[in-house]
C-alpha cells in the first residue's frame, strides 16, 4: 500500500495553495466512484458538495481555514446525515433520508470536513466481516501474497469504512464500535482503528445497535490522523444522557512528546494462550521497537477472558432486540402490505431484517424473556462488572495493556460460516468494549501471506491523550508506513 | 430437535419466520444459549449487575421545548400518510 498523506500535510498543501479543496475533493471522489471494492452504499459528487467546497476554498483563501477544512471524509452509513439516505445497510432502512445530522458528523461538519460518502457496513453494525450488509460483501482492497485471486474480508462491521481509507478514496472514515467494529477491521486492512472511552462521544443519531457499548471513532492512516479527528468529535452533549462532561484534552499538543517518565505496559497472558506465533510475533515485534525506550512490559492475567465473549453475546443482542423493536414499518423504513397492523409490523420485519440481524433479535428476546431474564441477562450484566473490575485491577500495575487485535488476518469471503466462530473474530476487543474502556488498534506488521496484522493498545478511561502519544511513539518505532 | 421455542421468541420480536427456516434458527439459537452457558458456573451473588459503564457521568438536561423540526420534517419518511398523521389499517371496530 502506498504511504500517504496525514491531514497535517493535507491542511498545510492547502493552506500553500499546492492543491484546492476542489482538486483535492476530485482526486478521492474519482477512486470512490469507481467503488471496486464495493465499500461506499452512496458517494456523493462533486455537484452536490460544491457549496462546501467552495465555502472551505473561501477559508483558506482568507487565511481563516478550520481544523478538518477541505478533508475528504468517509462516513459509516450508521450516521444519520441530514438530506443523506442513511441505510445502516440494511433494507428496511434502504429508504430512510434522515431529517437531522448526527452529532458526531455535524462537529466533523463544523470543522470544514467534506464528506465523500456513505461507507457499507455490516446490517445495523452486527457482523465481523462486513458479509451482512444488506448490499453486498465489502472486499478486503489488500491480497493474499500466496493467492492473490481470493477475494478477503476487511473485517467488520465498520469494514467500508476501513476498505476506503486502505482503497484511498477518502482520508479517513468515521466507524462505530460496538464489540472491536472499528479496532478489527482497522487491524485486517493495516490502519489506525481508535474506539475513545464509552461516553466520550456522543451516540446523538448514531443507528442504536447496543446503546451500554455503541462508541463512535475513527479510522484512519496515522495515529495523528485519529487525534485530528477525535479533537473534532469527543465534546459532551446533553442529547445524548450517557456523554460524559469531562474536560476534554487537546489530542494533537505534544502527541510528539517524548515520554518524560518510566511507564509499563501490562501484556496478559491468557490473551497469548491459543495464539499462532505470528500473532504472538506481533506482540514480541512491538515489545522489541520500544526497547529504547523507558517502558516496563509486565505480565499480567486477567481471570474474566474467558467469559468476556459470553457475557457479550447476551448483553449485546439484548439491547439490538430492543433498539430494533422501533422498526415496524409505520413512521420510516421499508413498509410491507398487511391486512391489519399487527400483519404489517410482521411483514415488515421479517422481510426487512437479514439472517444474522434476525438471529440476534431472537438470541436478545429468548435471553430478556420471562423465565430466562435472571439466568442470562442479569447474570450477564453481573459478569460485565466483573470484567470492568477485573481491568481495574490490572490498571493499578500498568498505564496501558498491550494485546493482538485480532486472532487472525483477513479470510477469505464466505469461509465463515457458523456463527460461533465469526464470533470468536473478536474475543481481543470485546472485553475493553464491556468495561468502556478506549481501546486503538495499530498496525504491526504483515503475516506471511502479506497480510496486515495489528497490536491493540488499551488505555484506562478518558486517557485518549496519553494512549495517542504512546500509539504515535510505537507507529514511529515499529515504521509501518515506510 | 432444539427444546427452544423458536414459535414463541418470533413472536415476543414480532417476526414471523418461514417455516423451512425455523430449523435453521432454533438450531443456531440452541448452539448460541449453550456456548453462554459458561456464566452459569461464576458466583456472582454479591455483585451488582453494571448497567452503565460510565456510572458517574450520566448527565441531566432541563426539559425545554425546542423546535427543531416541523410535523413536514417527521413525516417526510412515513411510508403512508394523511394529512399530518401517519396512516395504518383500522384498528377499532
Amino acid at each position: 500500500m502506498p504511504k500517504r498523506q496525514p491531514i497535517s500535510s493535507l491542511v498545510n498543501s492547502l493552506k500553500e495553495k499546492k492543491i484546492s479543496v476542489h482538486e483535492l475533493f476530485d482526486q478521492f471522489h474519482k477512486v470512490a466512484k469507481e467503488n471496486k471494492n464495493n465499500s461506499y452504499n452512496l458517494v456523493l459528487d462533486p455537484d452536490y458538495q460544491k457549496s462546501n467546497i467552495e465555502a472551505s476554498q473561501e477559508r483558506y483563501s482568507a487565511g481563516t481555514n478550520l481544523p478538518l477544512d477541505g478533508i475528504p471524509l468517509g462516513i459509516k452509513d450508521l450516521f444519520c446525515t441530514k438530506g443523506i439516505t442513511t441505510t445502516a445497510s440494511s433494507k428496511i432502512l434502504s429508504n430512510f433520508i434522515p431529517q437531522y445530522e448526527s452529532f458526531v458528523t455535524q462537529q466533523l461538519l463544523n470543522d470544514g470536513a467534506i464528506f465523500i460518502g456513505k461507507n457499507n457496513c455490516d446490517e445495523f453494525a452486527m457482523g465481523s466481516s462486513n458479509e451482512t450488509s444488506h448490499f453486498g460483501p465489502v472486499v478486503n482492497p489488500w491480497q493474499n501474497k500466496n493467492n492473490p485471486s481470493e477475494k478477503l474480508v476487511p473485517g467488520g462491521s465498520s469494514g467500508g469504512s476501513a476498505a476506503a481509507v486502505a482503497e484511498g478514496s477518502c482520508v479517513a472514515s468515521m466507524g462505530t464500535d460496538t464489540g472491536g467494529s472499528i479496532r478489527q477491521p482497522a487491524s485486517l486492512c493495516g490502519l489506525v482503528g481508535l474506539k475513545p472511552t464509552f461516553g466520550s462521544c456522543s451516540r446523538w443519531g448514531i443507528v442504536a445497535f447496543a446503546s451500554s457499548l455503541d462508541q463512535a471513532g475513527p479510522i484512519t492512516n496515522c495515529v495523528e490522523d485519529a487525534a485530528y479527528i477525535l479533537n473534532s468529535i469527543s465534546k459532551h452533549d446533553f442529547n445524548d444522557s450517557t456523554s460524559s462532561n469531562y474536560q476534554r484534552d487537546d489530542y494533537i499538543k505534544d502527541i510528539d512528546k517524548k515520554l518524560d517518565h518510566k511507564i509499563k505496559i501490562g501484556i496478559p497472558s491468557d490473551y497469548l494462550k491459543n495464539v499462532t506465533p505470528e500473532i504472538t510475533a506481533q506482540i514480541e515485534n512491538t515489545k522489541k521497537s520500544l526497547a529504547g525506550h523507558d517502558i516496563e512490559f509486565i505480565d499480567v492475567a486477567f481471570e474474566t477472558t474467558d467469559y468476556a465473549l459470553s457475557t457479550y453475546y447476551i448483553i449485546a443482542p439484548a439491547e439490538a432486540s430492543s433498539n430494533l423493536a422501533r422498526y415496524d414499518g409505520i413512521r420510516y423504513g421499508v413498509r410491507e402490505e398487511g391486512s391489519n397492523l399487527d400483519d404489517i409490523y410482521l411483514n415488515s420485519r421479517t422481510s426487512g431484517f437479514g439472517d444474522e440481524v434476525t438471529r440476534r433479535i431472537l438470541i436478545g428476546t429468548y435471553v430478556l424473556s420471562a423465565g430466562y431474564y435472571d439466568a442470562y441477562y442479569r447474570q450477564a450484566q453481573k459478569v460485565r462488572r466483573l470484567i470492568k473490575d477485573d481491568f481495574q485491577r490490572v490498571f493499578q500495575e500498568v498505564d496501558f495493556i498491550l494485546t493482538p487485535t485480532t486472532p487472525n488476518e483477513a479470510f477469505k469471503i464466505g469461509e465463515k460460516l457458523d456463527p460461533i466462530a465469526m464470533y470468536m473474530n473478536d474475543v481481543f476487543t470485546v472485553p475493553t468494549s464491556l468495561a468502556g474502556l478506549p481501546g486503538i488498534s495499530l498496525p504491526s506488521g504483515l503475516s506471511s501471506n502479506g497480510l496486515p496484522l495489528g497490536v491493540q493498545i488499551i488505555g484506562n478511561y478518558f486517557e485518549e491523550k496519553k494512549l495517542l502519544q504512546l500509539s504515535n511513539l510505537i507507529e514511529k518505532e515499529l515504521s509501518f508506513n515506510e | 430437535m432444539s427444546d427452544i421455542d423458536i414459535k414463541r421468541i418470533s413472536y415476543l420480536a414480532k417476526l414471523k419466520l418461514p417455516s423451512e427456516k425455523e430449523e435453521f434458527y432454533s438450531q443456531s439459537l440452541e448452539d448460541i444459549i449453550q456456548w453462554v452457558d459458561n456464566l452459569k458456573k461464576i458466583d456472582t451473588s454479591n455483585v451488582k449487575p453494571l448497567h452503565n459503564v460510565t456510572e458517574a457521568t450520566v448527565s441531566i438536561r432541563n426539559d425545554n421545548i425546542e423546535k427543531n423540526n416541523t410535523p413536514e420534517d417527521v413525516l417526510k419518511n412515513s411510508p403512508e400518510r394523511a394529512q399530518n398523521f401517519f396512516k395504518v389499517p383500522k384498528v377499532v371496530e
